[in-house]
C-alpha cells in the first residue's frame, strides 16, 4: 500500500517535469517563430519601405540599387568600410547610386543597439557620417561594452548631431523593433553573411570586398558614371 | 561476482551518457536560442531546405535541442530522448557531410557564430572533426537506447520509455 502511494507521487512529479519541459520546448519555439517575421507595427525611419527590405535608403529614384548588408559589431564590415566607405559615400551624397543600409544584429544586444541608434542618427540626416563613425570606433571583442546608450549618444555629439531628439531616440530604444524587421527580412532574402553587399539584387564576388579597384570597377561596368 | 560488478557500473555509464549527449545538446540549444537571427541562418547555409522552411526550422531547432537535452540530463523519457538525440546527430552528420562535399564554407556552424569555417574556406579536417563528434554522440544515444535506465533518473526500471 505504502509502496503504491510512493510510486503515485513519483509519477505524478515526473509527469509534471515532463510537463514543464514540453511547455519550455513549445512555448521557446513558438515565440521564437513569432517574433522573428516582421512586424509592420513597429516604429520605422522615414525613408524605410517594405520594397527595400525596410533598410535605410538613399536616392530611390537613381537607376543602379545597390545593398548593404552589414553589422556594425562584424570585423569584416569595419575592414570593407576602411577600404571602401570614402567611395560609397561620396557616389551616395552626389545621388549617384539608389543605396539601402540594412544594419543587421545577429552579433547580439549591442549589434541591435548601433542599428537602433544608426536610424536615430538617419532621423537627422546624419546616417553615413554615424555609419562610417561607428565602424572607426569598433570595439576589439563583442558585446563587451564597447556600446551603451550613453556612448551611442557621445558618438553621434561627435559626428555633429545636436537635436535632443536623438538623445531621446536612443535611451528610448525607438528603433529596436525595427532591427528585427531587417533581420526578417535579410533572414527571408537568404542572406547568411556580412558584408554583402547586392548590386542590382546580384551578390558582389568575394575578392571585391577588400579591393577598392575591383570594388568600385563593379559600379562602372554597372553604368555609375 | 565478475557479472553482479559488469551490471553495477551500467547504470554509471549510463548517467555520463546522459549528461554528455545531453549537456551538448542543451549547450548547444542555448547558445542558438539567445540568437535566431543567427540560429536561422545556421540552418540556411547548409543549402538543403528552402530559405523559408529553413528559417523556421532554424528557429524551433534551438528549443527541440534543449527540451532533448532537459529529458536526457534529468533522466525521464531516456529511450524516447535518446532516439530522438540520435537522429538530430544523425541528420547533422548528412547536413556536414554534404556541406563538405559540395565544398560549402559553413560560416556559422552549430555552436553560435563562429562556425566551422570562419574565414570563408573549407577547411576538410575542421569537417571531419565535427563529424566524428557527431558520430560519438550517435554513439552515445545508441547506448542510451539500449541501456536507458542509470543513476538518478526519473523512469521506472519496470517501464520502458
Amino acid at each position: 500500500m505504502a509502496e503504491k502511494k510512493k510510486n503515485g507521487k513519483d509519477t505524478g512529479t515526473r509527469n509534471l517535469v515532463i510537463g514543464m519541459i514540453l511547455l519550455v520546448v513549445l512555448v521557446g519555439a513558438g515565440s521564437a517563430l513569432a517574433k522573428n517575421r516582421v512586424n509592420t507595427h513597429a516604429t520605422m525611419p522615414s525613408s524605410v519601405s517594405s520594397a527595400d527590405g525596410y533598410g535605410i535608403s538613399f536616392n530611390p529614384k537613381a537607376t543602379v540599387k545597390v545593398d548593404f548588408y552589414e553589422d556594425f559589431q562584424c570585423p569584416n564590415c569595419r575592414n570593407f568600410e576602411a577600404v571602401n566607405s570614402a567611395y560609397i559615400n561620396r557616389l551616395v551624397t552626389s545621388g549617384k547610386i539608389h543605396a539601402v543600409f540594412h544594419p543587421m544584429s545577429f552579433i547580439g544586444p549591442e549589434s541591435i543597439a548601433t542599428a537602433a541608434a544608426s536610424a536615430c542618427a538617419a532621423d537627422q540626416g546624419k546616417f553615413l557620417e554615424y555609419h562610417t563613425a561607428l565602424y572607426e570606433n569598433q570595439g576589439t571583442a563583442e558585446n563587451s561594452g564597447t556600446w551603451n546608450n550613453q556612448k551611442l549618444i557621445l558618438l553621434g555629439h561627435t559626428v555633429g548631431i545636436k537635436s535632443t531628439k536623438f538623445d531621446a531616440c536612443v535611451n528610448n530604444g525607438n528603433y529596436v523593433k525595427w532591427t528585427s524587421n531587417i533581420e526578417a527580412d535579410a533572414s527571408s532574402k537568404n542572406i547568411n553573411s556580412t558584408p554583402t553587399v547586392l548590386i542590382n539584387g546580384k551578390v558582389i564576388p568575394p575578392s571585391a570586398y577588400l579591393d577598392q579597384t575591383a570594388f568600385s570597377a563593379l559600379f562602372t561596368a554597372a553604368g555609375v558614371k | 561476482m565478475k557479472n553482479s560488478s559488469k551490471l553495477t557500473i551500467l547504470p554509471w555509464l549510463t548517467l555520463i551518457g546522459r549528461l554528455i549527449l545531453g549537456g551538448v545538446l542543451l549547450a548547444a540549444g542555448y547558445l542558438k536560442a539567445k540568437n535566431p537571427s543567427a540560429a536561422a541562418g545556421s540552418v540556411r547555409v547548409y543549402e538543403i531546405l528552402p530559405t523559408g522552411l529553413a528559417n523556421s526550422l532554424g528557429y524551433a531547432l534551438p528549443w527541440i535541442e534543449i527540451g532533448v537535452g532537459l529529458f536526457l540530463v534529468i533522466g525521464i523519457w531516456v529511450k524516447r530522448a535518446a532516439i530522438a538525440g540520435g537522429v538530430l546527430m544523425f541528420i547533422f552528420i548528412v547536413a556536414i557531410g554534404q556541406a563538405w562535399a559540395r565544398k560549402l564554407a559553413i560560416n556559422c556552424g552549430c555552436f553560435g557564430n563562429g562556425g566551422i569555417s570562419a574565414d570563408g574556406k573549407v577547411h576538410p579536417a575542421v569537417y571531419l572533426t565535427e563529424i566524428l563528434r557527431d558520430f560519438g554522440l550517435t554513439i552515445v544515444a545508441g547506448y542510451l537506447y539500449r541501456f536507458p535506465h542509470g543513476k538518478f533518473g526519473l523512469d521506472k526500471a519496470s517501464e520502458e520509455y
